[in-house]
């Protein structure tokens, strides 16, 4: 288990400093002067540039600039943004929990959702439960996001009108920001209509976490049942029952956990699948999220936001993949045989 | 009354060309105390005949039989409640492949002591119930030749060897006291040694504890010591059944003949370096059954009428369906 742990530190480790490495090499491939492109001050005086060339170190070699960059990078320097002035990082702390919100409901309901629902359809293979759902899954399987959340917006924001179709919350309430996380701050905040500001913030979210769970449910549900399918055809399956269990002794205790175990990687790497979609969903919605965030910066080239996005939510996407991979180790058996990482 | 009698059993595969009998018209039955034997090549379809008694099929095999009788219970009209009732306490199994028939991502342990019935438990406490499961697994596993019992229940099936794979495949199909034994292959991989421990074994509980057993192998050695009675399929027939020592002295069919010829042990006749006897071709498959007897385009003896099912012929205990006998030609 050691060994295991060591290798996959060592596989986030250069994962992350190759991340790194990329992002300080895009300030030098950008168009424009590397120090602005790093630092996101635009140069009006030598002075400034000079003081800015020490903090870079940019004047010592690729490698000792890189070294600094590292230090700052970890230290929160993560530069200004070139269109507003703000510190870039203090933005991706201020978007990130919004997008991340987002992507966490939607991951939610989509298993909560797909995974009932890929059992149903696994255990009754090949009847009309199974090709209904089945069927319904491929219609959600073959919507693109945007377009699904531009139906969603007009048949329920615009035709019916019950549900509201843009940001987090109504503009009339206003919510300090601890956490970023809409709900966590709703509940925190000392404010006195708590319960409608909540009621208010589900309506906004509903539309958004819809459009981008039905996506992730279809494919849940296919994985699930197929390897639904797979074991419950399998000989230990029908060794057990032989040994005279019930259906649903023999499910409970054999079929769910060799059917969901091995498909767990496959479902967490869909969190990835659903932050890329929630990008564009956030922009449909006006979400103030990472993702709408980014969008705008590359509209306006705003290169110091766009390689800082780029880093945070790429070192994002691994850190989850390698808790998931290392989670499921933990509890999947079968798993411990293989040492190396695989992708 | 015999223990477990089947009569006509026919197990149909949906197959993309429409129904495939896969069995046809298989008769068996097995009495108290009784060692039988199942013989045939493989894809003769024993496994299928094991798999159809206890109850293990795809969704996509149907079974129907004439009488499948459990001590005078129908098990095929019966609930599936009760029929789980019997296989729980009274018909044990063990897979073919019980490195596959094992579930992966369980121990050992909770496996065997699945099958443990509260049944056989007399103490009351929860604390008290769980020692005693541990107990009888531990003891059930040195019965079967496992030692070390607590390494082999910590493990994993993919840890263990084969070997002892299959051992623990037996060790929890006795722990749960079963009437009767269905052993599709239960010594495969065993060397020598361990096999004659295992089947030893066989013949103690069948001697001491009147277990019956469906002894299912190609092992014809290992069958002439431990069976009382045999049956030969062929291609998902019955072609003979009959005592052991009466198919082993005078074969009727030209199947059985066939079987018992290929083995050189049986033969005491045989010069050394001779050729070893065995028929033409192989068996078919599943998508090109011929009709009629299907041994019919192996067969040295087949005439004309072979194209014709033969009907089951019976002298005493001695079944064979053949329309022309080996010793008992038409004159």
């Amino acid at each position: 288990m050691l060994v295991y742990l060591g290798r996959r530190l060592n596989l986030l480790f250069f994962t992350l400093l190759i991340l790194c490495i990329a992002s300080y090499t895009l300030a030098f491939l950008f168009p424009g002067d590397p120090l602005t492109n790093l630092s996101g001050n635009p140069i009006s005086s030598e002075d400034q540039a000079q003081q800015l060339r020490m903090m870079y170190a940019l004047d010592d070699g690729y490698i000792a600039g890189f070294w600094q960059y590292l230090k700052l990078t970890l230290s929160g320097e993560w530069g200004l943004s070139l269109t507003s002035q703000n510190p870039i990082f203090a933005d991706i702390c201020q978007f990130l929990p919004a997008s991340l919100e987002l992507s966490l409901y939607a991951m939610a309901v989509s298993l909560l959702v797909g995974i009932p629902l890929g059992i149903a359809a696994g255990l009754n293979h090949r009847r009309y439960t199974d090709m209904s759902i089945l069927s319904v899954s491929l219609v959600g399987f073959s919507m693109p996001v945007f377009w699904l959340a531009l139906l969603l917006i007009l048949i329920f924001s615009l035709q019916w009108g019950g549900l509201p179709m843009s940001g987090r919350v109504s503009l009339i309430y206003e919510i300090p920001q601890y956490s970023g996380f809409m709900l966590v701050d709703i509940l925190q905040a000392d404010i006195d209509n708590k319960k409608q500001v909540l009621m208010d913030a589900l309506h906004h979210l509903i539309l958004p976490t819809l459009s981008l769970s039905i996506v992730t449910c279809s494919l849940v549900v296919r994985l699930t049942r197929r390897s639904v399918i797979n074991v419950m055809a399998s000989d230990y399956i029908k060794a057990a029952y032989a040994k005279g269990l019930s259906r649903t002794q023999v499910f409970w205790h054999h079929g769910m956990k060799n059917a969901l175990l091995p498909i767990m990687p496959q479902l967490a790497m869909q969190f990835t699948v659903l932050l890329t979609n929630a990008m564009i969903v956030e922009v449909i919605f006006s979400w103030p999220g990472i993702g709408e965030w980014m969008m705008q910066a590359i509209y306006q080239r705003d290169f110091p936001a766009i390689r800082g996005g780029m880093l945070a939510v790429s070192a994002l996407v691994v850190i989850v993949t390698i808790c998931v991979d290392l989670l499921i180790r933990t509890i999947y058996p079968l798993s411990k045989k293989q040492l190396h990482a695989q992708v | 009354m015999p223990l477990l009698d089947i009569k006509n059993l026919t197990l149909e595969i949906d197959t993309p060309l429409g129904l495939v009998k896969a069995l046809d018209k298989i008769n068996l039955s097995i009495d108290s105390r009784e060692v039988r034997a199942l013989v045939g090549e493989s894809g003769s379809g024993k496994s299928l005949v094991v798999k159809s008694i206890v109850g293990a099929l795809s969704d996509r095999w149907q079974v129907t039989a004439d009488r499948m009788n459990w001590k005078g219970q129908d098990l095929l009209s019966m609930s599936d409640s009760q029929r789980r009732a019997i296989t729980r306490s009274e018909i044990s199994v063990v897979l073919q492949n019980p490195a596959t028939a094992l579930d992966p991502s369980a121990t050992l342990r909770e496996q065997i002591e699945e099958s443990i019935a509260d049944s056989q438990l007399d103490k009351g406490w929860f604390w008290q119930r769980r020692q005693q499961r541990r107990e009888m697994a531990a003891q059930q596993l040195h019965k079967v030749g496992i030692r070390d019992h607590d390494l082999c229940l910590a493990s994993y099936p993919h840890q263990v060897a084969e070997d002892i794979a299959q051992k623990f495949a037996l060790a929890m199909a006795l722990v749960s006291n079963p009437k009767l034994l269905i052993a599709d292959n239960p010594t495969m991989g065993m060397e020598p040694t361990t096999k004659v421990q295992v089947l030893r074994l066989l013949a103690k509980l069948n001697k001491t504890r009147e277990l019956s057993i469906l002894f299912v192998s190609h092992d014809l050695l290992a069958i002439s010591a431990m069976a009382d009675t045999m049956t030969v399929l062929y291609c998902g027939q019955t072609v003979e059944s009959g005592k052991m020592s009466q198919l082993k002295r005078r074969p009727l069919h030209p199947y059985t003949k066939a079987l018992l010829d290929s083995a050189p042990s049986f033969r005491r006749d045989l010069p050394p370096k001779a050729a070893l006897s065995c028929l033409d071709g192989t068996i078919p498959t599943l998508q090109h059954l011929p009709i009629g007897c299907r041994l019919g385009p192996r067969c040295p003896r087949a005439q004309k009428e072979c194209v014709k099912m033969p009907d089951v012929r019976r002298i005493h205990d001695h079944h064979y369906a053949c329309h022309f006998p080996l010793h008992r030609d038409k004159t």
